[in-house]
């Protein structure tokens, strides 16, 4: 063998390398030729949102919007895992958008935002007071809607055990006749659990209010303060569904999704919120499902949170546009359009929604949810309120640690006490 | 050649194998400075990885040592702590546990991963099988699976509630496995799962090896009467030796870093049971904007990783010369 | 010199296997089946994928389990290509996952070659550089590697998300492991005929890795076309966002929506599957001994 014939054929190899370098060169001319994030001449706004399902409604905002104020908005749909990162970066960056709709606010870019007060205080919006976020006199962020904690039930199983269920939260169920209930369907009709319960923090702040406990609350000094006694007994309580009978312990140690389990039609209850309505109109054909009210242990509450929250960031040219834009939203037959299309709890009060589902169990869930709201103890939003103050203080709480040492508790590598003052040591951590 | 004693450059046949070879001695003398005539070669062959290294490595890495001194949150200043972040690491029994999960995890995951890949590569590219294309696919495609919906596979094949496995033990008048709750039983599962999603990436790697290894070694290696084992042991294992040492090292970090799997799969659980390093770096760390505290157990982590490629890359010369 | 390291082989043994030894067709069935054991194996569960991204949501998590769908769909499909604007991110995308595989062996194989074949304390040290940017939890380098790119002027262009992404440990070492494999008498036979050591690397030892460089270029293909939060970071125009951060729309906060997320998966995986049979058809093909080493 010769070493020219390699060089040939070698040469003949390496003409593709030459074509993917050309790539890169068209590539990185590309690149160069970036427009401006917002601003320019502000005939068109960003807004951001993070969603899997309610665009609907807010693109036919902005043409209706486009229509009258002659302003384009560019509404990009964020995902939501890196939503938080991306916003912080984009700060970092000076290219946040002019309207965003966001999970939680941030130190990082709170100082640039806009005074939405006008829309906010204007009287014909109707608009929750206690629900929007306002530092000295300023508005800087209204939420989209709200979320609320729930019961759903598997209908069917109620049914073919002909066990019955209240309908109205004002005759709602405490949790021993609701659980005792469970139990009987699942007995009756072979199914395998009574309930399943979301992983999440906020759900199980709904378990402690209804038991009466006000949970994990700040303090007088800024800080998480140890819980009430009947907070602990909770939590307690919650351990010892979780005897994979009650419920699965999966859940709550190791991640399974109740979502899931609940469609399997195998489970009798699923404690979840408002946001399933959707989904389960859609995806549940193998059962009746129905929303059922809270169990009161005495206490009738859930966990309200606010689905997103409106803000607009003081972007140059484009900063008048976008107050604009959030002004339009919040009109109030803007708004009454968007929380149908969106399938939204409306944050303005008195508001008729008609929501476009075709399932009577969706609809009726929407009409329960809104007496549920309106029944809950005031307790049942302090969550999101907390969450609201430390921001306004500078602070954020990043991450609740109640999901994993719940998960330790469940699992029997701690005790209630430790648990308790883990929760309470990991939020404070999070303070400095 | 200290470094590529290889077997293409020995001569085939299934006895010669490590044999001394005479030459050796004089190769030691004067290789080596001659090699190091050339600088300017090698520096221009390495530029561009060294300019990025620096540019998107350092730099980067550099600032992030910087934070794991500080107790950093992602907002505002960073005040200094020395070297408060590491001792509080060194001082938490949960990084031990991870540790040791992490070890265990590993231990179990690479060899399996490891005969899973040589075997399916060597499957691949013998003659004697049929079929290969559709397997080809078929062992590829785990691969192009996102963790997320990994997860959702694995949970919907072991999950212990309503899972397919327990479904046919159950069936088979057997009792519920606890796939989720039991810690071990858990670790299995997500170990499996690893080694169904990282064979393919190896695969690929023993595949291009094997192609390599000149034909008519086997032939002159048949033509002495050696068999397929004897063959496989003598030439093939040897002749893949610098891609087993490869594919053993990326899997090793790859297995000590593992955490969208795991966290897809069980959430680390049962409780916080399966806990790997890189999950403890997270939940004790950046989910709770202890950006100085993650970015210390990030460097331990490096550290040890460290240590791991050295080991290994010194052993493996030592094997080699 | 010569640059034959092996002897001669007996030509006519090349093709012909003596198909009626005895052992030969047991041999054939045993592998076979084994192999074919591990394809029920490894294809299972992604069967189950596939054939759940033709299950309409109701049937997706139902008990007793099905295996089938019941009825039939590609609804999944449908609502994942009119979810966000297909065809712009998948261009995007191809963009990208194009550029940098290019980029990609271009430095992996200068570098993965001037580890193998040349020593220096310096390049040893190197040789542990790069095995060390694979030791750090990515969280670590985002936010700092964040303000490098936006420093460097890279912030919202595809660049940015091609760039950083070119040095990698496995593809280098690939490279370094191959290149050792190839004798050292080519490189001194090529020496000693006047090549220059660039040239010798460009004309003689690239083409060999050609079974390498393809093989790098499914990975690298692969890891970009499924990047997800570093494009999402550093790309802040809708028109210049990637597959997979339209996929990840699909999960929510609270909720995911299976059979789209499902539909979705599939169609992102075509292209992918198309690249490695395209690739891996030629390292198979490789038939590099029979010109080289005789």
């Amino acid at each position: 063998m010769n070493i020219s014939i390699t060089a040939g054929r070698g040469l003949r190899r390496w003409r593709w390398l030459s074509l993917g370098v050309a790539m890169t060169v068209a590539l990185t001319a590309c690149g160069t030729e970036s427009g401006s994030g917002g601003g320019s001449g502000a005939k068109k706004i960003t807004f951001w949102l993070s969603t899997s399902a309610q665009l609907q409604g807010y693109n036919e905002l902005a043409k209706e919007f486009e229509a009258k104020e002659g302003v384009k908005v560019e509404i990009v749909n964020v995902p939501y895992d890196g939503y938080q990162d991306k916003l912080r970066q984009s700060a970092q960056a000076n290219s946040l958008p002019d309207v965003a709709s966001v999970p939680q606010l941030d130190p990082i870019w709170i100082n640039q935002l806009q005074d939405l007060s006008a829309t906010a205080n204007n009287d014909t919006n109707k608009i929750r007071k206690d629900l929007v976020t306002e530092q000295d006199g300023k508005v800087l962020a209204i939420p989209s809607d709200l979320t609320a904690a729930g019961l759903f039930i598997n209908k069917s199983l109620f049914d073919k055990a002909k066990v019955s269920y209240p309908t109205d939260p004002a005759k709602a169920w405490t949790w021993d006749e609701f659980l005792a209930a469970a139990t009987k369907v699942r007995t009756a009709t072979g199914a395998k659990y009574d309930l399943v319960y979301d992983n999440s923090p906020a759900r199980i702040r709904a378990f402690i209010y209804t038991h009466g406990g006000k949970g994990f609350q700040l303090g007088p000094d800024g800080k998480y303060a140890a819980p009430d006694a009947a907070t602990v007994q909770a939590l307690n309580d919650f351990k010892a569904l979780n005897d994979d009978k009650v419920m699965p312990k999966s859940v709550w140690t190791s991640g399974a999704d109740p979502n899931a389990l609940f469609k399997s039609g195998q489970v009798v209850a699923y404690y979840s919120g408002v946001w399933q309505v959707a989904d389960f109109a859609e995806s549940i054909t193998n059962f009746e499902w129905a929303s059922a009210p809270t169990p009161a242990q005495p206490v009738h509450a859930t966990d309200i949170n606010l689905g997103g929250k409106v803000i607009a960031f003081n972007n140059g040219d484009a900063a008048a546009p976008a107050k604009k834009w959030v002004d339009f939203i919040f009109q109030r037959d803007n708004y009454t359009k968007l929380a149908a299309a969106n399938g939204y709890l409306p944050v303005e009060s008195g508001l008729t929604v008609t929501y476009p589902f075709k399932k009577q169990a969706a609809l009726d869930a929407f009409a329960l949810y809104t007496k549920e709201i309106e029944l809950a103890d005031p307790i049942s939003s302090s969550g999101q309120a907390a969450q609201t103050t430390l921001i306004l203080d500078g602070k954020a709480i990043q991450k609740d640690p109640t999901k994993d040492e719940m998960a330790k508790f469940i699992n029997g590598e701690q005790d209630v006490q430790k648990t308790v003052d883990n929760i309470v040591n990991g939020l404070n951590e999070q303070l400095n | 050649m200290v470094d590529s004693i290889h077997p293409p450059a020995e001569a085939p046949g299934i006895d010669v194998r490590r044999g001394p070879e005479p030459v050796r001695p004089r190769q030691r003398g004067w290789r080596p400075r001659r090699r190091n005539r050339y600088v300017g070669a090698p520096l221009v062959l390495i530029s561009i990885n060294l300019l990025l290294f620096v540019t998107f490595f350092v730099w980067p890495a550099i600032t992030g040592l910087v934070y794991s001194f500080t107790s950093y949150t992602g907002v505002g200043t960073a005040p200094y702590v020395g070297l408060d972040n590491y001792q509080r690491l060194l001082q938490d029994e949960s990084f031990y546990a991870a540790l040791i999960r992490t070890l265990i995890f590993t231990a179990g995951a690479v060899p399996l991963t490891v005969l899973l890949s040589l075997g399916t590569a060597v499957l691949l590219v013998t003659p004697y099988t049929k079929g290969k294309s559709l397997a080809r696919v078929i062992f590829f495609l785990p691969w192009l699976i996102s963790p997320i919906i990994a997860g959702v596979i694995w949970r919907w094949m072991f999950g212990e509630n309503f899972g397919l496995v327990n479904y046919l033990i159950i069936s088979l008048g057997g009792k519920e496995v606890p796939w989720q709750s039991d810690a071990n039983l858990s670790l299995f599962v997500v170990i499996i799962a690893a080694a169904w999603g990282g064979t393919a990436f190896n695969m690929l790697l023993f595949v291009a090896a094997l192609k390599n290894v000149p034909t008519a070694y086997y032939e002159a290696a048949s033509l002495d009467g050696a068999g397929s084992w004897d063959k496989f042991r003598n030439i093939t294992l040897p002749a893949i030796a610098p891609t087993t040492f490869i594919v053993v090292l990326l899997s090793i970090l790859h297995s000590m870093k593992e955490y969208a799997l795991i966290q897809a799969v069980n959430a680390g659980g049962p409780g916080t049971a399966n806990n790997l390093l890189v999950q403890y770096i997270y939940t004790k760390g950046f989910e709770r904007a202890q950006i100085g505290y993650a970015s210390a157990a990030s460097f331990v982590l490096m550290l040890i990783l460290m240590v791991v490629a050295v080991v290994q890359l010194g052993m493996n010369r030592r094997k080699e010369s | 010199m010569a640059l034959t390291t092996s002897t001669p082989r007996p030509p006519v043994l090349r093709r012909r296997k003596r198909p009626d030894a005895p052992g030969e067709l047991s041999k054939k069935v045993w592998a076979t089946a084994v192999m074919w054991l591990l394809v029920v194996v490894y294809g299972f569960p992604v069967l189950w994928f596939l054939l759940s991204s033709f299950k309409p949501a109701g049937e997706l998590f139902s008990y007793p389990l099905t295996f089938l769908p019941e009825q039939p769909t590609i609804k999944g499909f449908t609502e994942a290509w009119t979810r966000f604007d297909v065809a712009r991110y998948f261009l995007n995308t191809l963009v990208v996952a194009l550029s940098a595989t290019a980029l990609t062996i271009v430095a992996s194989a200068a570098c993965g070659y001037a580890l193998a074949k040349y020593r220096s304390w310096w390049l040893k040290a190197f040789t542990l550089c790069i095995l060390a940017t694979t030791m750090l939890p990515g969280e670590v380098l985002l936010s700092p590697l964040f303000l490098v790119v936006r420093d460097l002027g890279l912030y919202n262009s595809l660049s940015a998300v091609v760039v950083p992404a070119v040095i990698t440990a496995t593809g280098t070492f690939m490279f370094r492991q191959f290149f050792l494999t190839v004798p050292d008498d080519l490189l001194e036979a090529a020496r000693i005929d006047g090549s220059g050591e660039l040239s010798t690397f460009l004309r003689i030892m690239l083409p060999l890795s050609r079974p390498i460089m393809l093989t790098l270029a499914i990975f690298s293909f692969q890891w970009r076309w499924n990047d997800y939060i570093w494009p999402l970071v550093v790309l802040n125009d809708p028109n210049k966002f990637t597959l997979q951060i339209g996929v990840a729309t699909i999960v929510g906060a609270e909720n995911v929506n299976w059979s789209v997320l499902l539909g979705a998966s599939v169609l992102s995986m075509i292209p992918l599957v198309a690249i490695y049979l395209l690739f891996q058809k030629y390292v198979m093909n490789a038939d590099i001994n029979a010109g080289l080493k005789d």
